[in-house]
């Protein structure tokens, strides 16, 4: 009972938060210096060719009006028309949208299966050198610029020991399962790049919550009664210290995402995030307002997914 | 920041030397600097900052503005070169020089900023219950979503300048601030003396400004420290992605440069070094704040 009304809050505060996504980025784009009235029609036109640029765009209208025809065209999926390759938005960003859940899905999943094992060692050893050495390389771990991971590694892996290729997703004319396992060759680096740079605060974080969780009573009652230390870390500590490293990946998605903007860009991986980078360098606002659109959405849709994990997983949500 | 607190704690091993003193004599400010100034991470760390605002205030006498073209391109790191040449033959180690100028103003700029906006309506939500639900609201709702795409979007219809990034990345540096300093400040709301200065007829904003933004003081620099080392990430985040002023040079840009010359497969040194100073600066100011962290709170002291 309480977990419907728990998942619904949840529901409505996704709703509301890609609402105001929406709304944000919808008056940003029309009040700002480079509206899309000087980048569809310029000055120089004759009056006539201005004006039916300028209705062509729906740009004539009242801007409130604007609003709710560019609210309705979100909902059946329309996001725009590109300014430069004159194709619908949301048919160029669908096309890269896969790649991206790919590269940060894979990555996301590979960060928790480091860092779970990475965080018990750390708080296994708490003060030991082990702990020293996961403590600073956690402080520089999170400091780190994606960028500069990612070229380091293209530079070492890719270029110098040439083991994973360095630029796009897959080769062309590949089917079957030397396709697969040239996407999973070309995913090998962008990949890497953003488990190193998320991998600190998922172990800095289960190794804190993990070192609490062992000096509760529950962790002496388990000993007392004679568990071995190893079941009394796996078993009974770990569980209640993931779940805060369940809000976490919540926290770290939209972090997670504007890595992948950076990694595409660096290995010209072919996601939105290389998408926006091509669009910044055109000028091509439809495509980056879609693309933050649709990755406000994935954000949304992943700390849904993941707030409802929390509340299955967590006994007092259940109970209220 | 608080998970990686011990690392600065146990790292301060000096044991109390100053024994003698009776720290009770000391005010808490400089009972904090002398507890600061015994962990040598965090002054090795304060050391760095400093060093490199020094190379930011004086770049012009330290290096030439790197402009035009040069003989010698891509050259390797040498005597003439101590980090070589990029793709049009300019000196790696003015472009680094020039870059830690701008990096560091617009990181200490758009913080300052962030700051202001973040610590007001902080405070103010934490004082005034009407306007907690909207602030809080707002708050959460901004930290959910993807801020990069977002600072890339604006900063692209604005247009790119030094103002611009700063700008942009202080309208999305706040919200953080808020989070952190409403936290604190609802804890502070609630003590008696703030009850007191009520009662005996002093007007909102004095409460706020001199009872409660005292109060939540020492939360507000380590925020100032780690918002600026995070400014100096979005910063290099956007130039990098080619949103930086394209009049000055910075450390994200110097990267872009190499990215889009293609130098960055052949010339290690175009991007290793303005890397490093990246690193330098953001590793340096977290450390500065875990130590700062340690040095006020009584029980991380070792006293």
């Amino acid at each position: 009972m309480h977990l419907t009304g728990y998942f619904l809050q949840r529901l409505l505060r996704g709703l509301v938060t890609f609402w105001f996504a929406v709304t944000v980025t919808f008056f940003l784009v029309r009040l700002l210096p480079g509206d899309p009235v000087s980048a569809v029609a310029s000055p120089s036109m004759t009056e006539e060719i201005r004006q039916r640029q300028l209705e062509v765009y729906g740009l004539d209208r009242p801007l409130l009006a604007q609003y709710f025809a560019y609210l309705g065209q979100l909902v059946q999926g329309n996001l725009g028309i590109s300014f430069l390759s004159s194709q619908p938005v949301s048919k160029i960003l669908m096309e890269r949208l896969p790649w991206t859940l790919l590269l940060t899905g894979t990555a996301l999943v590979v960060t928790v299966l480091l860092g779970i094992p990475l965080g018990v060692l750390a708080a296994t050893r708490a003060r030991g050198w082990v702990d020293q050495i996961v403590q600073v390389s956690g402080v520089i771990g999170q400091s780190l610029f994606v960028p500069s991971i990612g070229i380091f590694l293209l530079y070492t892996l890719g270029l110098l020991a040439g083991w994973f290729p360095i630029g796009g997703a897959v080769k062309s004319d590949l089917t079957g399962f030397a396709r697969i396992a040239s996407i999973a060759h070309h995913l090998v680096l962008p990949c890497l790049t953003l488990v190193m740079a998320q991998l600190a605060g998922y172990v800095l974080t289960l190794r804190a919550t993990l070192i609490e969780a062992l000096g509760e009573e529950y962790c002496d009652l388990a000993r007392a009664k004679g568990t071995p230390e190893s079941k009394v870390i796996w078993k009974h500590a770990l569980r209640n210290a993931l779940l805060p490293t369940t809000t976490l990946i919540g926290l770290q998605i939209g972090f997670l995402v504007g890595g992948a903007v950076l990694t595409e860009t660096i290995y010209a991986y072919p996601g939105v995030g290389r998408a926006i980078f091509e669009a910044v360098g055109q000028l091509d606002f439809p495509v980056l307002q879609g693309a933050f659109v649709l990755l406000a959405a994935t954000v949304v849709i992943a700390n849904l997914v993941t707030d409802m994990a929390y509340g299955l997983l967590d006994p007092r949500v259940r109970a209220g | 920041m608080t998970p990686a607190a011990p690392v600065a704690a146990s790292a301060g091993t000096t044991p109390a030397a100053g024994g003698l003193l009776a720290p009770a004599d000391l005010t808490p400010g400089r009972r904090t600097w002398r507890a600061f100034s015994r962990n040598p991470l965090g002054m090795i760390s304060l050391a760095i900052i400093l060093v490199m605002a020094v190379v930011a205030i004086a770049a012009p006498l330290l290096a030439k503005f790197p402009s035009g073209y040069g003989r010698d391109i891509l050259m390797p790191p040498s005597a003439a070169h101590p980090f070589g040449t990029d793709d049009l033959g300019r000196d790696v180690l003015a472009q680094v020089i020039w870059g830690t100028r701008i990096s560091m103003i617009i990181a200490f700029a758009a913080s300052f900023l962030a700051i202001l906006i973040g610590v007001a309506l902080g405070v103010l939500a934490a004082y005034a219950k009407r306007l907690d639900g909207i602030v809080s609201t707002l708050v959460d709702v901004s930290l959910a979503l993807p801020v990069l795409p977002l600072m890339i979007l604006v900063a692209a219809l604005i247009g790119p300048s030094v103002t611009t990034l700063v700008v942009v990345i202080a309208l999305f540096s706040w919200p953080e601030v808020t989070r952190i300093v409403r936290s604190q400040a609802l804890s502070v709301t609630r003590l008696p003396y703030v009850d007191a200065a009520r009662t005996i007829g002093g007007s909102h904003f004095w409460i706020m400004t001199r009872h409660i933004l005292p109060a939540v003081a020492p939360i507000i620099v380590v925020s100032v420290v780690l918002t600026a080392s995070r400014a100096v990430l979005s910063e290099a985040g956007l130039s990098f992605l080619g949103l930086g002023d394209p009049e000055s040079w910075s450390w994200g840009k110097i990267l872009y440069n190499a990215q889009r010359s293609g130098a960055l497969t052949i010339a290690w040194w175009c991007t290793l070094f303005p890397s490093i100073a990246i690193l330098l600066l953001v590793v340096s100011a977290t450390l500065v704040s875990i130590a700062y962290n340690d040095a006020r709170n009584p029980k991380t002291r070792e006293n």
